[in-house]
């Protein structure tokens, strides 16, 4: 047994929003082909984390390493070609295109491929998802499908790593076995996954480990049975006792 | 299905470009008009599918005219040489101001692009050596010594240029960046997408095609002044044709240059001093009754029955 292999790393990474610090010198690791869970309580920084990470904020202080190179200043789109993807905590589709054309965006632009081959791949994806491909108005999807092409729309590029923000929210107990067994998938496809996720049960399930985030610096790490017992985590979920 | 359609816009571009065999020299001069308008709505069209509002184009139009004028001029190239020289200038300096505005976006984006067209006729104004000054310049002859069919293709020619290239964008991976961007920029940006670069792209190849529609006006017509070639009606007249139209589409600003252009005309003809407030009227109207446009609505119609 080695060394867990890194895939990106950040260190005393930072974002301040004027006089909030909503990431304070977080460091964490995600390692090759896990499934990391980003938890805590609501306004903890978890999608700020992800946004520095995509490059949507760029870091008041620290670095973000992705298979060892620098990418702490990289634009948005340059991460995504390297290999970075995510999906949004609110679903974001874009109402000007079909729903093959919203996955096609992935591939044509975060793999360069043309027009015929990014169709195929989106085909090919729509249908590892169990999402009807059939050209429909995207206003007439169930919120389950929209979230199916998100991850679509993030898979197209390929990833090597893939956040999920939140997509089990507002999924019914059938869709979020459904969206389990996918993420299952995503995995076995060899794609390191960062989650975002409030429901612990889909946590427990998931992840091989977990950091805690709580007004915006790292609580504890480890895996969700360690950490789950730990009494600072509990505190920054319940609260203190009065 | 397909073949039939490439017939019919066979069919149509052949009686257009024959035109001239079965009019007269008056309505070729309403045609031209309306070519040069629908080359302007149809660039103004191209950039608002990234979700940028430009209020610029008579500023763009101008220095594409004052290029070309002033290069066939002072160099002698070919008149027709110097008109797409005119787009090129008009296209790398809306190149460089893209540069360095660009990362506005919006309202901001669009103040800035109407200051362009005022900052353009105040410097032309103020170079007279250069630029003839306040009274502008006048050509020794028109193009073709004013020979109203060849002059009808020359417009015809830019305004084909101006279709194709707008269709071309809406076939190629150009429509995905541009509708992304659109939407939701951030989405774009997550899926590779270089906004900026993408922006800064559409701004120049529209502003060109300004350019080189206002080169070929200038030389028709023989001459370039502050007040005629950074007129506000190069401006306003192709927005209110698009809206009219139709956005987010080819056909839309086509139609809508058709149409209002047609009926301009008319009731220029019919009603000499109020002909401008009726336009105003018919789009008030339509951007209340038709937000989609002419070919928007007669599109959702279509659609609607046939699903059923």
């Amino acid at each position: 047994m080695g060394f867990p292999v890194a895939v990106l790393k950040t260190e005393n990474l930072s974002r301040n929003f004027g006089g909030l610090a909503a990431l304070t010198r977080v460091s964490v690791e995600f390692r090759e082909n896990e499934i990391l869970g980003i938890i805590g309580p609501n306004g903890a920084g978890k999608t700020t984390l992800i946004n520095v990470i995509a490059g949507i904020y760029l870091p008041t202080d620290g670095k973000i390493f992705f298979d060892g190179k620098d990418i702490s200043q990289l634009p948005p789109h340059k991460r995504c070609r390297l290999g970075i993807s995510r999906t949004f905590q609110l679903v974001r589709p874009l109402p000007g295109l079909s729903l093959i054309e919203n996955i096609m965006l992935g591939s044509l632009f975060g793999r360069g491929l043309g027009q015929k081959e990014a169709r195929l791949k989106a085909e090919e994806l729509c249908d590892f998802m169990g999402l009807d491909r059939v050209t429909r108005d995207i206003s007439r999807m169930t919120s389950l499908e929209i979230k199916k092409m998100e991850i679509g729309r993030a898979l197209a590029p390929e990833p090597t790593l893939l956040f999920l923000d939140e997509v089990m929210a507002g999924l019914n107990s059938d869709e979020t076995r459904e969206m389990i067994e996918l993420v299952k998938r995503i995995h076995n496809r060899g794609i390191t996954v960062g989650i975002v996720e409030h429901v612990m049960r889909v946590i427990r399930e998931l992840t091989d480990r977990v950091v805690v985030l709580d007004w915006g610096e790292l609580l504890a790490e480890g895996p969700y049975e360690e950490v789950s017992g730990d009494p600072r985590v509990i505190t920054a979920y319940l609260g203190e006792e009065a | 299905m397909n073949r039939w359609k490439y017939l019919l816009y066979l069919a149509i571009f052949i009686v257009l470009l024959t035109l001239p065999l079965y009019t007269g020299v008056y309505l070729l001069n309403v045609v031209d008009i309306i070519l040069i308008y629908l080359s302007l709505a149809l660039s103004w069209d191209m950039l608002l599918r990234s979700g940028q509002i430009s209020f610029g184009m008579a500023g763009l139009f101008g220095v594409g005219g004052y290029a070309a004028v002033l290069l066939h001029l002072n160099t002698g190239v070919h008149p027709l040489f110097s008109i797409l020289l005119g787009g090129l200038a008009a296209g790398i300096l809306a190149w460089l101001i893209g540069t360095a505005v660009l990362q506005l976006r919006g309202m901001y984006f669009a103040i800035v692009t109407l200051a362009l067209a005022e900052i353009f006729r105040v410097i032309v104004r103020n170079l007279p050596d250069l630029t003839g000054g306040p009274e502008g310049t006048v050509l020794p002859s028109a193009i073709f010594s004013g020979n109203s069919t060849k002059t009808y293709w020359l417009v015809l020619a830019v305004a084909v240029i101006s279709i194709i290239a707008s269709e071309a964008f809406r076939r190629t991976r150009i429509h995905f960046a541009l509708t992304s961007i659109r939407n939701d920029e951030v989405v774009a940006k997550s899926s590779g997408i270089d906004v900026f670069k993408y922006l800064v792209f559409i701004f120049g190849i529209t502003s060109a095609i300004q350019g080189l529609t206002g080169g070929a006006y200038a030389h028709i017509y023989g001459f370039v002044s502050p007040d005629g070639s950074f007129s506000v009606d190069f401006t306003l007249l192709p927005i209110a044709m698009a809206l009219l139209g139709g956005m987010h589409s080819t056909w839309g600003p086509v139609v809508g240059a058709v149409v209002l252009g047609g009926v301009s005309e008319f009731l220029k003809l019919k009603i000499p001093y109020g002909h401008l407030m009726v336009y105003g009227l018919i789009i008030v109207v339509a951007i209340l009754f038709f937000p989609r446009g002419i070919v928007g609505t007669l599109g959702q119609r279509f659609k609607n029955t046939h699903r059923g």
